[in-house]
């Protein structure tokens, strides 16, 4: 007999407000049903009344982790839109926010995949070594979640040669851990064997689901939009694409470490080989009609803005996708024929966004197999009344 | 192949069904094509072009008519798709046969534009709640979010 279970919106596994809904038959999972919308905020509707100054502001609070990825992003679809061209020195500071946003969020889904496998120092590790880096953007943006770095022709902030010299400074301690990092993730006995071979995807299907990002990466599909198609100063850095081929959580973690460790010498060539100049054009407060496609390598995968615009200061339309969308039909096929016990694994090996939403709880009867959807304030009257009616209750006795 | 190469090539391979074919920036190739082409010509891009990643599928809301806009990424080049359908029957194959990976940004063209796709392997709505009121299109521009008057229990005070 096959049982479902249901898993969120709201889960102490969950990091995200997503409804998971896994039909079991005992211990393993067979079958695997998603349902989105529970943090939905009508925000490419918004864009439409908004103009193209505000919305890299709305832009930005698509994501908390990602931020400058989507107001990047969005920017970039604009400049083209505007025939604008940023000054060189603006696009390097604005590419290594990027980059040091993406060391960020790897550290981030390091610990909380170290956390997920039960190896909770791995977790205390990473997340004091994000500090250094989230020190960093502090001091270059003033804020340690949306930078607001980006405007239309260029970035907001310079940086100067003592923040230069603390930036690699960082980088350098970063480095040498995260070598340290990777010599445990691909070799710590106990971790691998919680990692490895859980959450399998394989190589056609990666492709045929169209699976982005890292995910693509850990299953031998070398897809980096910074390589494939090298926007801005991607063309100038040097880097490699990190691919695993093992297809698996563990592919997953060795694929981010190895980004991590490509990320630091970005940085540092971006910081060495900073140009000379102003940091921002001025853009003019209307678009001539067109419309941009614009692709940009978010730590998550790609990211793609499509933007149309019809004369005016507002846009005609903007569509966003960010990368954790595509990358659900991927996770639907990883958690077929798994165990339930890996479910918070697999799910974060994806990398979802962290967000938060309303409060419900679906109650399944495990006899019938029935459902009721009860709200939490319904859930709290109902233990209310039943501690009430509890013949214990007053005269219990501390034991001691 | 460069760009001019591919434009070059979709010309020669789709003939008169190509409506529409512009090289507007470095590597953005945009494509016209008549609805009932839409998946043979995505057959062709999955086969001979390289283009297994569907990126995204946009709709717009012109007035009299849809455009759908089926973005694909592929080494070269990131080739756009486009098709225009009328509002009056918003009807369009789906794609998912050719690219598995389409089921959720065509469940979202669906609940969003109003849009039926037909031969979509799984129709349920995607983002927007259950007790959603049928026949409200969000993105569609004439319509207008009404925010709910406010009930406070009790009253203000």
């Amino acid at each position: 007999m096959s049982f479902q279970i249901p898993i969120g919106p709201q889960h102490p596994a969950l990091k995200e407000p997503i409804s998971l809904r896994m039909t079991v038959d005992g211990e393993v999972i067979t079958d695997a049903d998603i349902r989105l919308g529970y943090n939905h905020r009508g925000l490419e509707k918004l864009a439409e009344e908004k103009t193209w100054v505000q919305n890299i502001y709305l832009t930005e609070r698509i994501c908390g982790i990602c931020s400058h990825s989507h107001a990047t992003c969005y920017v970039q679809a604009v400049e083209k839109l505007m025939e604008i061209m940023p000054p060189r020195r603006g696009l390097y500071i604005r590419y290594l926010v990027s980059e040091l946003e993406r060391v960020h969020s790897h550290l981030l889904w390091l610990g909380v995949a170290g956390h997920e496998a039960g190896f909770d120092s791995f977790f205390m590790y990473t997340w004091r070594d994000r500090e250094i880096v989230m020190d960093l953007l502090e001091m270059i943006s003033g804020n340690r979640v949306h930078y607001a770095m980006n405007t239309i022709g260029g970035v907001r902030r310079d940086i100067d040669e003592g923040q230069k010299a603390k930036i690699l400074e960082g980088v350098v301690t970063l480095r040498k851990r995260s070598e340290y990092y990777f010599g445990i993730g691909a070799n710590e006995p106990s971790f691998v064997a919680r990692i490895a071979g859980v959450g399998m995807l394989t190589k056609q299907q990666a492709i045929d689901l169209c699976a982005v990002g890292p995910v693509a990466r850990a299953s031998g599909v070398a897809r980096d939009v910074r390589k494939e198609d090298p926007y801005a100063v991607y063309d100038e850095l040097d880097f490699n694409v990190c691919t695993s081929d093992s297809c698996d959580v563990l592919g997953r973690v060795v694929v981010r470490v190895m980004e991590l460790l490509q990320s630091y010498n970005m940085i540092e060539q971006m910081v060495k080989g900073l140009p000379d100049g102003d940091i921002v054009v001025k853009a003019p407060r209307k678009a001539k009609p067109g419309e941009a496609l614009s692709r940009y390598e978010a730590p998550r995968g790609e990211n793609v803005h499509y933007i149309k615009s019809n004369g005016t200061d507002k846009p005609e339309r903007l569509k966003v996708r960010a990368p954790t969308l595509g990358n659900y039909p991927a996770t639907m096929v990883m958690l077929k024929k798994g165990f339930i016990a890996d479910i918070p694994l697999i799910f974060a090996a994806i990398d979802p966004c962290i967000c938060c939403a309303e409060r419900a709880v679906t109650l399944i009867s495990a006899r019938s197999g029935e459902e009721s959807v009860v709200t939490m304030s319904d859930l709290r009257r109902q233990a209310l009344d039943r501690s009430k009616n509890t013949p214990v209750k007053g005269k219990s006795v501390w034991p001691f | 192949m460069s760009d001019i190469e591919i434009v070059e090539s979709l010309k020669r391979d789709l003939g008169e069904k190509a409506l529409e074919l512009t090289n507007p920036d470095r590597r953005r190739v945009f494509l016209k094509v008549a609805a009932p082409e839409l998946v043979p010509t995505v057959t062709l891009l999955r086969d001979h072009y390289d283009s297994t990643h569907l990126s995204t599928i946009s709709g717009v809301d012109k007035g009299e008519t849809f455009e759908l806009l089926y973005h694909f990424a592929s080494l070269a080049a990131s080739i756009t798709v486009r098709t225009e359908i009328p509002r009056a029957e918003p009807r369009i194959a789906s794609i998912c046969a050719v690219i598995p990976g389409a089921v959720l940004y065509e469940r979202e063209i669906q609940e969003m534009f109003g849009v039926t796709v037909e031969g979509v392997p799984d129709g349920r709505r995607l983002n927007l709640p259950d007790d959603w009121p049928d026949g409200q299109y969000p993105l569609r521009k004439d319509w207008k979010h009404v925010r709910p008057e406010e009930v406070i229990p009790g009253g203000k005070s």
